[in-house]
């Protein structure tokens, strides 16, 4: 599936996040660690809005209500610096963003081949993934040498950014340009643990009682104007993005960000972050991106939507950035420029932190996969994210070959049917299982995903900490278990015309009526080609037990804005991983805002909190592993496959390495990537 | 005498239409052309007989059923091979459920809805799918990327094109000869008010008008497509056709017909539009031609009826995304969607010179 399947990710800067996006992906290195939508990547192409927890306030306050700085926050009076002394607190790790995975790839045996003789073979079994794999994602030594530090790289993706204001980023493409542009003060790995990253913070200390987190910044970091960045700056983001106005729209960060009470500056370097109650994955609040105080506090109060302005549409197109790239040009819905930044690795005539591997990075956006697959061949993209058929079939010859290789990596990305349980066809949990059994799981896997993913079970990923370990086994196709099914939830063919029908209440006119309608519903789905296959296959499906479906291919943000609304039957839809599982809460919790489907299980609203509250590893995953359970016994979803990653990099590149949200979207993620000496 | 009885039967002089025909059939390119249409209704109208996996007829549990009218609409294969467990798979389960039953199925088994699966039809290997699909025996055209077989979708989308064309067509003009007449017989303000609404309706891009239409719809059919095309498309004609009318209602047998107390509707209807007819074939043909263009481009585009749609135009779109390797699903429904277009196209042509006097090349 590649509608399914190829989406974009981001890569990972320092701190966006992200956001959405449409493939699971986003996150990086410390981002913000949601669970993505996933898309395709023709879809997923610019909009990815998770839509989810926006900021805007609904208050009827006019538009040109004054603004009021961190007007949605409670009154809160910090505590002392000498009483923070007094509590007692624990020490997080600080190290560099690429040491967990040196430390990993250290533990591993060595690669088998090098990187010349692993460019040579063809990926065209499990054995020859693992030794390109492991070849090529070596990570650059760590004094820079064989890296081409001259290097301009050329990326790909799907759709255009929408802006370059991180606290605004809605799509893919936006937290991709973040990632490399901004940061927060925390990052997390390859195995999705969360570390403070020692090219910002000299320090991270939570508190025992888990309550509070102290990170102390570095003094020698600073915006592209050379101004210094402060603490004082993470002061004043977090409030501005706990403000309530009109105008103001934050999609998706404030859920996190509104976990606490404060964010305090103590002096320059050192901010307290003030939970509002203790749980185990605090440190998610914390990663927010951070914009200048200097700049914004002069031009919000002129327009508190950071988009109409004078001033901001000049910061719109040359912001003033805080992390190791710049952007320095954008041609709409052609492609943007980033460029490195001085002021990042050098300060004050020293080299301070390792310089990033691209001299430039141009991220050109080419909608049609075909044509990607072109430029990708001609050399004038050094990355792409592959479809399962451009995997299988038009990526073996030597025209692919002749500059390119390519690489897949399991990833934590599921697809899935959402029923909506508001309608009056899904609301019992039989007629969902009918439909989970009447799906012709071998026709999707073998043919439309040509056997590139595993059949889904669930929620989780079965390699993922908090997959049960008595998980349930994959679904056969069973037309006469389906069939039974729904003849026992009432919906059998009633007036011998050969499709079921029942009689049930709806609403009409604003009275409820009982009424025999026919089991007919709309399945939206994406509008790439997979996307629309596996739908047309459970249409197929549903025909032979008496069901009507029509399939409704729908553009992105349409599908996003139906699934927002809840007005939809049945919808397709994916989901990345975040970095922790109390995220999935977000979909699956009662009245959520992802959980498109209004499923509501007050067990599972239960085990959420009990997960976000504990602290020991080990219960912690039972928790999960029960809600995987519970979920899996309820189908709110017909999950389908999960999908890995398949990406095409340029033969001069290396160190790329997958995490359970793809090659780029964790630390050190897209920093690792490196171009061989010699450029492209 | 005999000069008297020859006098009162003298030979019948030929019509204007079939002298249309005898001039139509000069034209050799436009007469192959019609031959091809021709040949086009006819696979359009049988397709179900042609390619199938449904029995064109079939005796079950005692009774004769026609399983394959449910390829023209659901509602017409019987519920009993549902209910029996038949459904889909009859060449499979027919047998199965009832041993003394029969069946004759249509000269090639193959659906444009779904795959073959491994023995659907016993010993049927199923269709292989993506580069594997090329043609073959079994999948005369090769078969898509999920492996759908593509001569089934060609021929069950010829009844696409061809109802999309005739249908879109009919409605406009049923609706263009009606506004023309109107407008071309009273004149006057009537006139003025239907040309305004002619240049209106002229302004209305088909395109953009079935987009939001679409958008709007759960399930959009192949009709919803006809009936827009239908409406958006009739201006041509209705003032060609208007143009006719003013024209004739100054000729003697109008002011005649007037004379003896006819009522307008009668003269204009009766009278007039047998004797306008002529110039309209030759918008309608042109306009079914783009028409199946239309409805190709729109399922290319992926704005056409809801999945499955085994158009031309769908084909082609599955064909894009590996050109390189699957050359068979460009190059079948590219050619058919050509070959009709220009055909259509032919057909409008001989037709005009067939019946405009001016273009006649005996009239000199």
């Amino acid at each position: 599936m590649d509608a399914i399947l190829r989406l974009s990710r981001p890569l990972l800067a320092p701190w966006i996040c992200g956001l959405l996006l449409a493939l699971g992906v986003a996150a990086s290195s410390g981002c913000r660690p949601q669970p993505e939508p996933a898309a395709d990547a023709a879809e997923s192409a610019g909009e990815g809005d998770d839509g989810g927890e926006s900021a805007a306030t609904e208050s009827a306050e006019s538009e040109d209500a004054p603004w009021e700085l961190g007007n949605a926050l409670e009154p809160f009076d910090p505590p002392g610096m000498d009483q923070l002394d007094e509590a007692e607190w624990i020490s997080r790790p600080v190290v560099a963003s690429d040491q967990p995975l040196r430390l990993a790839k250290a533990a591993q045996p060595p690669p088998q081949l090098t990187a010349k003789e692993a460019l040579k073979l063809r990926n065209d079994s499990p054995e020859a993934n693992e030794k390109i794999l492991s070849a090529l994602s070596r990570l650059a030594p760590e004094d820079g040498s064989g890296v081409d530090f001259d290097a301009v790289i050329v990326r790909h993706v799907t759709g255009d950014i929408a802006t370059s204001n991180p606290l605004l980023a809605s799509s893919v493409t936006d937290a991709e340009l973040a990632d490399m542009t901004t940061f927060s003060p925390i990052a997390f790995d390859q195995d999705l643990q969360y570390f403070g990253p020692a090219e910002r913070i000299v320090s991270w200390e939570s508190s025992a009682d888990g309550t509070m987190d102290r990170i102390v910044l570095r003094d020698d970091l600073t915006w592209s104007d050379g101004k210094p960045l402060t603490a004082w700056d993470v002061e004043f983001t977090f409030k501005l993005i706990m403000t309530d106005h009109p105008l103001l729209v934050i999609p998706s960060i404030r859920s996190d960000v509104e976990q606490m009470k404060a964010v305090v500056a103590y002096d320059a370097r050192t901010v307290v972050f003030f939970h509002q109650e203790p749980s185990a994955i605090t440190y998610k609040n914390i990663s927010y991106p951070i914009l200048p105080k200097h700049i914004y506090e002069k031009t919000l109060p002129e327009d508190p939507s950071m988009k109409r302005s004078e001033a901001h549409s000049k910061l719109e197109d040359h912001p003033v950035s805080c992390g190791p790239y710049e952007l320095v040009s954008r041609k709409k819905n052609q492609e943007f420029v980033v460029r490195r930044r001085e002021g990042w690795y050098m300060h004050e005539g020293r080299q301070v932190r390792p310089k990033p591997h691209f001299a430039e990075v141009r991220v050109k956006v080419i909608e049609n996969l075909n044509t990607a697959l072109l430029a990708l061949r001609q050399g004038d993209i050094h990355s792409a994210e592959l479809r399962a058929e451009h995997w299988t079939s038009q990526t073996n010859d030597e025209r692919f070959y002749r500059l390119n290789t390519k690489v897949y990596g399991t990833e934590w990305t599921e697809f899935h049917f959402v029923w909506n349980q508001h309608t009056p066809y899904f609301s019992d949990p039989r007629v969902r299982w009918a439909m989970t059994y009447a799906f012709d799981y071998d026709e999707l896997l073998n043919v439309i995903c040509r056997g590139l993913y595993e059949q889904s079970v669930g929620n989780f990923h079965p390699k993922s900490w908090m997959f049960p370990k008595d998980g349930p086994a994959p679904v056969v196709q069973d037309i006469g278990r389906a069939r039974q099914l729904l003849d026992e939830a009432g919906w059998v063919d009633s007036d011998g015309d050969g499709f079921r029908d029942k009689e049930v209440e709806i609403e009409e006119g604003g009275k409820k009526v009982r009424r025999r309608i026919p089991f007919e519903f709309t399945l939206m789905t994406y509008t790439s080609e997979s996307g629309i296959q596996a739908a047309t296959l459970m249409k197929e499906c549903l025909d032979r037990i008496g069901v009507v479906c029509h399939v409704k291919p729908t553009e992105f943000s349409a599908m996003q804005e139906a699934n927002l609304e809840r007005k939809f039957d049945a919808s397709m839809g994916g989901w990345g991983t975040g970095t922790d599982p109390d995220m999935n809460k977000n979909i699956f919790g009662t009245g959520s805002t992802r959980n498109y489907g209004n499923y509501s299980n007050e067990r599972v609203d239960e085990l959420f909190v009990q997960g976000r509250m504990e602290f020991d590893p080990e219960k912690r995953a039972a928790i999960y592993g029960e809600i995987h359970k519970q979920l899996w016994e309820d189908q709110p979803y017909t999950w389908l496959f999960y999908r890995s990653g398949f990406f095409a990099f340029n033969k001069k590149l290396r160190g790329y390495n997958f995490s359970p949200r793809g090659p780029l979207s964790f630390s050190p993620g897209f920093d690792g990537i490196y171009a061989a000496d010699g450029g492209f | 005498m005999t000069t008297a009885v020859a006098t009162l039967n003298p030979p019948k002089s030929p019509g204007f239409w079939s002298e249309a025909w005898v001039r139509f059939r000069r034209h050799r390119l436009s007469t192959l052309a019609l031959a091809y249409v021709t040949l086009l209704a006819v696979v359009a109208i049988t397709a179900p007989a042609i390619v199938g996996t449904k029995p064109i007829i079939c005796k079950f549990q005692g009774s004769i059923y026609f399983p394959a009218l449910g390829y023209y609409n659901a509602g017409w294969e019987n519920p009993v091979f549902r209910t029996a467990g038949v459904y889909p798979d009859y060449a499979r389960e027919l047998k199965n459920v009832d041993p003394d039953s029969w069946a004759v199925y249509p000269l090639v088994f193959q659906d444009p809805y779904h795959r073959i699966r491994k023995d659907e039809r016993p010993g049927h290997p199923g269709n292989p799918w993506g580069v594997e699909g090329g043609p073959s025996l079994r999948n005369f055209f090769g078969t898509t990327n999920i492996g759908f077989d593509v001569f089934a979708q060609m021929v069950h989308g010829t009844q696409i094109a061809m109802s999309v064309g005739f249908v879109s067509m009919g409605i406009a003009a049923a609706i263009g000869i009606f506004v023309g007449a109107l407008a071309g017989y009273f004149g006057g303000w009537t006139d003025m008010l239907l040309s305004r609404l002619i240049e209106v309706v002229m302004c209305i891009p088909t395109l953009v008008l079935i987009l939001v239409l679409v958008a709007f719809l759960d399930n959009v059919t192949n009709w919803h497509l006809m009936a827009v095309i239908g409406c958006v498309r009739w201006t041509s004609i209705a003032r060609l056709v208007r143009a006719e009318f003013i024209k004739l209602k100054e000729m003697e047998f109008v002011t005649a017909a007037r004379a003896v107390g006819a009522s307008p509707g009668r003269i204009m209807f009766r009278h007039m539009l047998r004797n306008a007819l002529a110039p309209v074939l030759v918008p309608v043909s042109f306009g079914i031609a783009s028409a199946i263009l239309i409805e190709a481009s729109l399922s290319f585009l992926g704005f056409g009826a809801s999945p499955p749609n085994p158009s031309w135009g769908s084909l082609l779109q599955a064909g894009q995304n590996d050109i390189e390797n699957m050359w068979w699903l460009i190059v079948f429904p590219g050619l058919a969607i050509f070959l009709t277009v220009l055909a259509f196209n032919l057909i409008g042509e001989g037709l005009q010179e067939a019946t405009d006097p001016r273009l006649r090349q005996d009239s000199h």
